[in-house]
């Protein structure tokens, strides 16, 4: 049992974000909206990471370097498809979406799509025109569905569901970090709002979300090398589930403890909180995710102590 | 990383399994009920544990314990919690008094205490809170005054759960009312059947034995009884609390009894039937018991001690876990889950479940003192 990220993964992940950072952090993410073009310098830092040469087809030690780049991509609003990328196949990025209605983060960087159900029925995808300047997910585009294509494995589901989550959790990390500084430093009433116990409790509940967000995401990464097949799909589908209702949850805290300073572009949290939105909303809602668990649930593919 | 609880795990987990199912009928609640079979059965258990080197696993050899890692700990606190404590309430002498007493007893106090723990052969009883000392434990008034060589100690302690079967308790009272709290309180090792002791029972909710009073009036105690040092008796109690505050593995039970009434609703054809947001409820409950596991793991893996904020983070998630799945069970089991008693649905298990849940955030340091702790390791303290 030892639970503890592997220091090769925290190495890289620290290197990923200093290099991130040079890039322009949060704010780059920002400026981006305004600049398409802009993205390309995040894709060509992302290769110099060697985003392109890591194979989250590999082992765990593989996959935990590719959640931790999720992981910095989430906190610093990266404005790059990287799960897509990492989970791509013969230079085809790979989408989760909703037949229905596909919509793929960052569509316009790249012309070649493909496009997966969470069953795995896949499509290649034609991407459609840039729609309407939009604050929630500033980089969604419309796409609709083309030729079928070949089936997208359950594992490739699973790893794109993870390393999403592991990107919501380093958007969620970020922002309430931002918080906890403002309310040690912002001053109401004469006091520190870190002072006053609803906001004690208020961040205790949100770190101890995020804790466990944290926990399921490793016990998961771990599972997908670990498990048997409907065990891996099950726990991928929980995990992003999780992540989701963390979000709300975590994001919502955020929020209300800035006061209104969180509402502005200029800050992180509101980029964080915009550029989160395709995550926590495609390829389908929490609930669609609770309920595809109902089956793995009663088959045990949902492992407990006692299924 | 792994998160493999070893070679062994699963063939302890099994053994364990196999010894309940031999010993323990499937009716089985607990040991607080109105039949003093159940304490018997468990006195039983808990000697047969003894017997297999299962009772004291994770406790030194030196003490009479398996000399096994905090993971097989781990395993019976889950395996025992989740088939309804079948150890009874001697789960608090091997959990916490044991320890306290290897870290902070003298050695006359070990060689007297540990073996009939490490036996199973003694109920131990915790008699820190009082009327007016809740969550500000340090403030409790139960004096102790210093008479000859000894103390005789007056005072009051309430809730103090098994005390109508405990032999023994680890009493905490004031050895000086002026000192801050860090000197103010000595901890001495009573015999619940000494003159001057008189419980109580309080009647609730929760069932019988979980709530008592103890009324103490000219008790005499002697220096022999002091547990660790005099006036340092907070030391030792947030020590205990910290292991009590990851001892019962809540989550275990509610995974059981999920699983056990999935399948009662599986068998006639109710489970698909849930609604929609019922099913939605049941999954995000069996992910939350997960976290709330692998949080349990967390902070009894570290191999420093407890840490106190990652032991309130697991109680915090763990606590609220084991309330909203006792209400999930409830409305999943629909007209019957309010009946009580062998005849009822799981034998009366989501009933007893529903009652015992209400307090999960209240006994043990409220959810709001854990949120206190956890806020300290966040933001500091606060003036
Ligand atoms: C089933 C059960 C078994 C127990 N067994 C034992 C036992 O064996 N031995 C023993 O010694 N004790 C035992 N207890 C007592 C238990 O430890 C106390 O109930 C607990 O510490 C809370 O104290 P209280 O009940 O006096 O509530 P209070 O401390 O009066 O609290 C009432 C409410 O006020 C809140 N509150 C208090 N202070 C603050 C603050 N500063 N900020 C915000 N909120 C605050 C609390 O969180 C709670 O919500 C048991 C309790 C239960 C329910």
């Amino acid at each position: 049992m030892k639970p503890a990220l592997p220091e090769d993964a925290v190495a890289y992940g620290e290197s990923a974000r200093g290099r991130l950072e040079r890039l322009g952090g949060v704010e780059f993410g920002l400026r981006a909206e305004a600049d398409r073009e802009l993205r390309k310098d995040a894709g060509a830092a992302l290769a110099d990471l060697g985003m392109l040469e890591l194979d989250v087809r590999d082992d765990l030690d593989q996959f935990l370097a590719a959640a931790a780049l999720c992981r910095v991509a989430g906190a610093l609003c990266v404005p790059w498809p990287v799960v897509e990328d990492l989970v791509r196949t013969d230079g085809q990025w790979l989408a989760l979406i909703d037949p229905a209605g596909p919509r793929v983060d960052h569509g316009d960087l790249h012309g070649e799509w493909v496009g997966a159900a969470l069953d795995g029925a896949a499509y290649r995808l034609v991407i459609g025109a840039l729609p309407h300047p939009a604050k929630l997910g500033p980089f969604l585009v419309p796409a609709t569905l083309g030729e079928p294509a070949e089936q997208v494995s359950a594992d490739d589901v699973a790893r794109h569901l993870v390393l999403g989550a592991w990107r919501i959790l380093g958007g969620l990390e970020a922002a309430l970090g931002q918080v906890v500084e403002h309310v040690k430093a912002r001053k109401q009433f004469g006091q520190a709002l870190a002072q006053f116990q609803v906001v004690r409790f208020g961040i205790a509940d949100a770190s101890v979300a995020l804790r466990g967000l944290d926990e399921l995401a490793r016990f998961t990464a771990w599972r997908l090398h670990a498990a048997e097949p409907a065990q891996r799909s099950a726990d991928a589908v929980a995990l992003r589930l999780h992540a989701v209702d963390a979000a709300r949850a975590v994001l919502r805290t955020c929020h209300q403890m800035l006061g209104a300073i969180g509402f502005c572009d200029e800050h992180d949290v509101s980029v964080i909180d915009r550029h989160l939105q395709p995550l926590l909303r495609e390829p389908c809602s929490g609930e669609s995710l609770a309920l595809r668990l109902v089956p793995a649930v009663r088959s045990g593919a949902f492992e407990t102590l006692f299924s | 990383m792994d998160y493999d609880l070893g070679a062994d795990a699963d063939a302890l987990r099994q053994r364990l399994r196999d010894l309940i199912h031999a010993h323990v009928p499937a009716d089985f609640l607990g040991a607080c009920t109105d039949d003093p079979a159940d304490l018997e059965l468990c006195n039983a258990f808990c000697r047969t544990l003894a017997e297999q080197g299962l009772l004291c696993l994770a406790w030194p050899e030196e003490y009479g314990g398996g000399g096994g890692d905090v993971w097989h700990q781990t395993i019976v606190r889950e395996e025992m919690w989740a088939h309804h404590e079948p150890r009874g309430p001697q789960y608090m002498g091997v959990n916490w008094v044991g320890p306290a007493l290897m870290r902070h007893g003298t050695d006359a106090q070990r060689a007297k205490h540990l073996p009939p723990i490490a036996a199973g052969e003694v109920i131990w009883c915790q008699g820190f809170s009082e009327p007016e000392a809740g969550s500000d434990l340090a403030s409790l008034r139960t004096r102790a005054v210093a008479d000859g060589d000894g103390w005789v100690v007056t005072g009051q302690k309430v809730w103090t759960s098994y005390a109508l079967m405990a032999q023994w308790c680890v009493l905490a009272t004031c050895t000086d009312p002026d000192a801050p709290s860090d000197r103010r309180i000595t901890l001495f090792l009573v015999r619940m059947d000494s003159p001057g002791i008189e419980v109580r029972p309080i009647p609730s909710m929760l069932g019988p034995h979980h709530l008592n009073e103890v009324f103490i009036d000219g008790l005499r105690v002697s220096r022999e009884d002091v547990l660790g040092e005099v006036g340092a008796g907070w030391t030792v109690m947030r020590d205990a609390l910290a292991y009590e505050r990851v001892g019962i593995a809540r989550y275990a039970r509610c995974e059981s009894l999920m699983q056990r009434l999935l399948e009662v609703l599986d068998d006639d054809g109710r489970w698909e039937a849930l609604a929609p947001a019922l099913h939605a409820r049941w999954v995000r409950a069996l992910v939350d018991l997960r976290v709330a596991r692998l949080l349990a793991y967390r902070a009894v893996g570290d191999s420093s001690g407890v840490d106190p904020a990652a032991a309130a983070v697991a109680r915090i998630v763990t606590t609220t876990c084991d309330q909203n799945v006792a209400e999930v069970l409830v409305d999943a089991a629909g007209p019957d889950a309010l009946d009580a008693g062998a005849d009822a649905l799981l034998h009366g298990a989501i009933d007893d479940h529903w009652r015992y849940a209400q307090a999960a955030t209240v006994a043990s340091g409220t959810i709001e003192v854990q949120r206190m702790l956890v806020s300290r390791s966040v933001l500091g303290s606060s003036r």
